[in-house]
């Protein structure tokens, strides 16, 4: 065994931190997780945690213990703003994740397919989905940002009225406008009018 | 100016040699709103940083597609000199902002926020000569707490020339009645991203001033080191302490 691989294995065992610029291995021993960038060969920390190594992939990574970013994983559940409904696609600008409410995500769109607005069948995505609500959502795909409302907890939890733009509210499962006493159609989240995520 | 004895029987005006720092004192995560947050003195240098980000930028048109910015504020308080100074930037502080900034910047790794803005303020609450290296590494340290990727830290002290005498990290006397004032910021692995100089040194001076601000950023980079690990490993064992109970 090298004396790098020794190495990394006391920073595991002892849990010791590694700091932004701490070298963790060699390019040619392991492969470069999250947290970490490679320069010259070599595989160097980028933010301040503990070395988490994976046996079988030789995927190494850093699992942050300082004030971490959120990072948008698969399930996780998270907040935004419709921003596009085009035919059978919504597109959302993302907020925050759930449990980083005080961290937001910046800039970051993402897409509900309409095959995963819910479980029965969805003829107009326009009678799912407003311009600028607010919708709660579930991951299924991290790397191509993709959501789903399929669950009863997820979907809209704020709506605008379509032609004065109050807030709806929840009135017998239907949405209805205070000043207009128009009445709409979407998907909603059972968090809808609470103040929750 | 030529009146005055700075260095006597090899000692300052403040009791050091010629390459000894000023005591350091460093703290991390001090704000409860700031993603990321250090206190730090550097002799009478009182310094406080912030880190906000990544986050949305606003104004809009500052936003690149394809990175972060880093926006840097510089700011002295009003009592942190002497004499009241008048609130709000002024030449000197645009200054200072925009080469701490461009003293960071390198090290950041900004292509995984694109549209975004990672903002940094620092305030000097007191001056004591050496206020834009004392932000440098307060500043760098307080981005590392908010978890912002980066290549490594980045230390930063001054050289300056007294009694044709290179010394380490002058305070404010050797400042303003000294021959010369060279601040430099460097990462670990040696890489110069600040490197400013007033006075007049010679060529050997200089190269002479380069190496013992060399060694003074790398002994400010084990304390910044040491208070990263401290806070962190104690963190740490808060939660292990608690998943016990």
């Amino acid at each position: 065994m090298s004396g790098t691989t020794d190495e990394v294995k006391d920073k595991q065992i002892g849990k010791a931190l590694v700091l932004p610029g701490d070298r963790i291995g060699s390019a040619e021993e392991f492969v470069p997780g999250h947290d970490t960038y490679v320069s010259g060969g070599n595989i160097y920390a980028s933010t301040t945690g503990v070395v988490d190594i994976d046996p079988e992939s030789r995927l190494a990574s850093v699992i942050p213990r300082s004030n971490a970013l959120p990072r948008v994983e698969n399930g996780d559940i998270v907040v935004g703003e419709v921003v596009d409904i085009k035919e059978n696609l919504v597109i959302l600008a993302l907020a925050f994740k759930k449990g980083y409410e005080s961290r937001p995500l910046p800039e970051l769109d993402a897409t509900i397919h309409i095959s995963n607005v819910k479980s029965s069948y969805v003829k107009d995505l326009k009678q799912m989905f407003g311009l600028r609500d607010i919708v709660r959502a579930k991951v299924v795909d991290a790397r191509q940002m993709r959501l789903s409302t399929e669950p009863e907890d997820m979907g809209v939890i704020k709506a605008y009225c379509s032609s004065c733009t109050t807030p709806l509210v929840k009135k017998d499962g239907r949405l209805e406008c205070p000043e207009c006493k128009r009445t709409e159609m979407r998907k909603l989240s059972t968090y809808y009018g609470t103040g929750l995520v | 100016m030529d009146e005055r004895v700075f260095i006597k029987d090899g000692i300052r005006l403040d009791g050091r040699r010629f390459d000894e720092l000023r005591p350091i004192k460093m703290e991390v995560g001090v704000l409860s709103r700031a993603d990321g947050s250090c206190y730090m003195e550097m002799g009478d240098n009182k310094v406080i940083a912030a880190v906000y980000g990544p986050r949305e930028v606003h104004p809009r048109h500052l936003q690149e597609v394809n990175r972060a910015i880093i926006r840097y504020r510089y700011n002295m308080a009003s009592f942190s000199v002497e004499e009241r100074r008048r609130p709000g930037p002024d030449r000197r502080s645009y200054e200072l902002s925009k080469v701490s900034r461009e003293a960071l910047e390198p090290v950041i790794l900004t292509s995984y926020f694109p549209k975004s803005v990672i903002d940094i303020f620092v305030e000097v609450l007191q001056a004591d000569a050496g206020t834009r290296t004392a932000g440098i590494n307060a500043a760098s340290v307080a981005l590392a707490d908010a978890g912002i990727p980066m290549r490594s830290l980045v230390s930063s002290c001054a050289a300056g020339k007294v009694d044709g005498q290179i010394v380490l990290d002058p305070m404010k006397d050797e400042d303003n009645f000294g021959q010369a004032d060279m601040p430099i910021a460097i990462t670990p692995t040696g890489e110069i991203t600040l490197l400013q100089m007033d006075g007049m040194m010679t060529r050997d001076e200089f190269r002479q001033a380069i190496e013992l601000a060399k060694k003074g950023c790398q002994e400010i980079y084990r304390i910044q080191r040491k208070v990263l690990i401290d806070r962190y490993s104690q963190f740490e064992d808060l939660q292990d302490e608690g998943s016990r109970r």
